[in-house]
């Protein structure tokens, strides 16, 4: 699963700090989320796209799409 | 860091540092010694990591980060799933080399500390390899 979080936070002028305090993780998960490593849980792919003010579809790219 | 988590860090090390006050007292030299040498390195190697992490914790805590998460307790069960199984075999071997040990504490002792390194060992090594591509 592909995702825009780095492209968002960019956008968004956000730190990886600032969305950790945002979603209630830790920054080092924010790292591995960015890094494709990690597939969060629902509700912190709800979380996350809360935060951008988008649909989870749009900031999280399943690769069968 | 919540009050109550500091006064245990806390009172652990003050209660680590009686017991090794009192063990230094009874043992005098023997203590470094031997099998009791190395458990006694591995105590203050392992006291020493577990005090920074609490440390880097309660800074992290300070800045509005949560002590854990999903993705830290999903490390954490999967090292404690391999820690479990490797400190069986790890046991096996312990009690098929039991009359290399000059007593059963140091036997006890050594093995529960070695199953605190291995899962110091396999979190961090866990850590670096995760990757659910």
């Amino acid at each position: 699963m592909k995702n825009r979080i780095k492209e968002l936070r960019a956008r968004d002028n956000l730190t990886q700090l600032d969305l950790a305090k945002k979603v209630d993780v830790r920054r080092e998960t924010i790292v591995f989320l960015e890094k494709g490593k990690y597939n969060p849980s629902l509700k912190l792919a709800y979380d996350i796209a809360q935060v951008f003010k988008l649909n989870i579809e749009e900031v999280f790219i399943f690769a069968g799409d | 860091m919540k009050n109550s988590r500091k006064t245990l860090m806390y009172t652990s090390i003050v209660i680590m540092m009686a017991i090794w006050g009192f063990i230094a007292i009874e043992k005098g030299t023997d203590l470094f010694k031997g099998l009791d040498l190395y458990i006694f390195i591995l105590i203050v190697v392992l006291g020493t990591i577990a005090f920074v992490r609490a440390l880097k914790r309660d800074k992290e805590e300070k800045e509005g980060l949560p002590a854990e998460d999903e993705l830290s307790n999903l490390i954490k069960y999967k090292a404690g799933y391999l820690t479990y199984m490797t400190s069986m075999y790890m046991w096996l071997f312990i009690f098929i080399f039991k009359d290399k040990f000059p007593n059963v504490e140091s036997m006890l002792g050594g093995g529960i500390l070695l199953s605190a390194l291995i899962f110091f060992i396999t979190k961090v090594s866990i850590k670096k390899k995760f990757n659910e591509k």
